[in-house]
C-alpha cells in the first residue's frame, strides 16, 4: 500500500475555537455541526481505546482508500466519542465494510440511506446507550457519539461528500447519527444478537443500510392480530425501495407493543412469517407507469401483491425503546444485507 | 498546532490506475454501460445518436449492470476493460 496525497499528521497554524471550526469546514471534515480537533493526545487516547486491535480494514468506499488507525481515531474524536467508545466503532465500521452492506452501493445512490447502528449486550450499559424512551432521538452522548463518528469516517475517509459522492437525492436526518441500543432488558424476546448465533455475554454492533425510522402508531389494538393489520399495512408502502431491490428490513417493536405480541403467544417467528405474507403492496396503490417499471425489471407481482423482501429471514425484529404504543419500522436501501459483529475488547479474548 | 488528518488513508497494493496509449475518440470501440435503472437504456440511446454525428457507431455496445443497487462484477468490468477504449456511463435516473 501507499499513502495518499495526504499526511497523517497536518501542522497547522494555531487556531481558537471559532477558527478551528471555521477551518474544519473549509476541509470538508464536517456534518455542519462543530467538531472537537483531533490533537495527536486526544487522538492517541482514542487509539489507546482499541486495545492494540491491529485486524486490518478495507479500503472505503467511494475513495476506495484504506483507513489507518488513527485516521478513524480523529474522526471519532471530532463527533465526540468518548475513547471507550471506539471498540464499538470500529466494530461498526467492520461490519459496514463486510462487501455483503453493499457501502458502495449506498454511498452512491439517490437514497436516502444511511448506517442504522444496533448495539447489543453488556456495553451498551457500560457505555451509556439509551435502549428506552427516546432511544432513536438526542440526548445521549454514547448513541450520538457512535453513531457521529461512523458517519464522519465515512465522509472524510470513504469521501462520501454530499453532493458529490454521496448522491442522495434528498438525505436524511439519520445521515447525522443514527444509533441504539436494543432494550435487552424489557424485551420477552431472546436478545438480538443470541438469536444471531453470539453469546449473551458478547457485545454486538449490527449494521444496515436503512432509512430514518418510519412510526407505527397503534393505540387501540389489544390483540397480537390487532397489532399485526397495522404492522402490516404500515410497512407495506409503494415508495418502498426494497420494491425492486429486495433486501431486508428491521422492525423495532416497542415495549408495550412486544408485550401484546408475547402474551398472545406471538414470537419472533411467528412476526416474521406473518410479515412476509402480510407486508405486501396491493396493486391498485402502484400507478400502472410504475408497476410497468417494476415488471419491466423483473420485479413481477406475486398474485395481487408485490412483496418487499426475499422472504422471513429478511424481515428483522429487535425490541427497543420506553413507555407507550409505538413501534418503528426501518426500511433498507434493499441492495444491503444487515451484518452483525462482535466489539473487540480484551476480557471477550480478542 | 500539530493535528491527525481525519481524512487520512491508504490506497490498496494494486489499485493503481493503467493507462497506454491515444485514445482515438472517433474509432475506438466505446461501450455504453447502464447501471439497469429506469431510463437508464434510453439515455444511453440518446448519447449513441449524438455520437453518430462525430464518428462511427458500428462498434458502439450496450453493456448493463445486472441491478441498480449492486456492483457491476469485477469480471465484467475486467472483460469491458478489454474489449474497450472508451466507456460511458449512465449515472442518471
Amino acid at each position: 500500500m501507499s499513502d495518499s496525497a495526504d499526511t497523517e499528521i497536518l501542522d497547522i497554524a494555531d487556531l481558537d475555537q471559532e477558527a478551528w471550526q471555521d477551518y474544519a469546514i473549509e476541509q470538508g471534515w464536517s456534518d455542519g455541526l462543530p467538531l472537537v480537533m483531533p490533537t495527536e493526545a486526544s487522538v492517541a487516547r482514542m487509539v489507546a481505546a482499541a486495545h492494540g486491535d491491529n485486524e486490518g480494514f478495507a479500503a472505503i468506499s467511494p475513495r476506495q482508500v484504506v483507513p489507518t488507525m488513527a485516521s478513524l481515531a480523529a474522526n471519532a474524536v471530532m463527533a465526540g466519542a468518548k475513547p471507550a467508545y471506539f471498540p464499538t466503532i470500529l466494530a461498526g465500521l467492520r461490519g459496514i465494510l463486510d462487501p455483503s452492506y453493499n457501502l458502495h452501493g449506498s454511498m452512491a445512490t439517490t437514497h436516502s440511506c444511511a448506517p442504522m447502528v444496533m448495539i447489543n449486550g453488556p456495553l451498551r450499559q457500560a457505555l451509556g446507550v439509551n435502549c428506552s424512551s427516546n432511544c432513536f432521538g438526542q440526548g445521549w452522548r454514547a448513541n450520538a457519539g457512535i453513531g457521529r463518528a461512523i458517519q464522519l469516517i465515512l465522509l472524510n475517509v470513504g469521501g462520501g461528500k454530499p453532493g458529490v459522492m454521496d448522491r442522495s437525492t434528498q438525505g436524511s436526518p439519520a445521515k447525522y447519527a443514527f444509533c441504539f441500543g436494543e432494550n435487552e432488558e424489557e424485551s420477552p424476546w431472546l436478545p438480538f444478537h443470541v438469536r444471531r448465533g453470539f453469546a449473551p455475554e458478547d457485545s454486538v454492533v449490527t449494521v444496515m443500510s436503512g432509512e430514518a425510522p418510519h412510526n407505527i402508531n397503534d393505540h387501540g389494538s389489544t390483540s397480537a392480530e390487532g397489532l399485526m393489520t397495522t404492522f402490516a399495512h404500515t410497512i407495506a408502502q409503494p415508495g418502498a425501495n426494497t420494491v425492486y431491490g429486495k433486501g431486508p428490513y428491521m422492525v423495532v417493536v416497542g415495549p408495550e407493543h412486544a408485550a401484546t405480541f408475547h402474551r398472545d403467544g406471538w414470537g419472533v417467528d411467528k412476526l416474521r412469517d406473518e410479515l412476509w405474507l402480510r407486508a405486501r403492496i396491493p396493486l391498485k396503490h402502484i400507478s400502472e407507469e410504475n408497476l410497468a417499471t417494476y415488471v419491466a425489471t423483473g420485479h413481477k407481482p406475486t398474485g395481487d401483491f408485490l412483496t418487499i423482501c426475499r422472504g422471513p429471514e429478511d424481515i428483522h425484529i429487535s425490541m427497543a425503546g420506553g413507555p407507550g404504543k409505538h413501534s418503528a419500522f426501518i426500511p433498507s436501501f434493499g441492495g444491503t444485507a444487515v451484518v452483525s459483529t462482535r466489539v473487540k475488547l480484551p476480557s471477550a479474548g480478542a | 498546532m500539530r493535528i491527525v488528518n481525519p481524512g487520512f488513508g491508504l490506497v490498496p497494493a494494486g489499485a493503481e490506475q493503467a493507462t497506454e496509449g491515444k485514445v482515438d475518440w472517433l474509432n475506438d470501440p466505446i461501450v455504453l454501460f447502464g447501471n439497469s435503472k429506469p431510463n437508464a437504456r434510453e439515455l444511453l440511446e440518446g448519447v449513441k445518436a449524438k455520437l453518430a454525428g462525430i464518428r462511427r457507431t458500428d462498434n458502439i455496445d450496450f453493456i448493463a449492470k445486472n441491478s441498480a443497487s449492486q456492483g457491476a462484477p469485477p469480471e465484467m468490468i475486467n472483460d469491458t476493460a478489454k474489449k474497450y477504449r472508451i466507456a460511458l456511463l449512465a449515472l442518471g435516473d
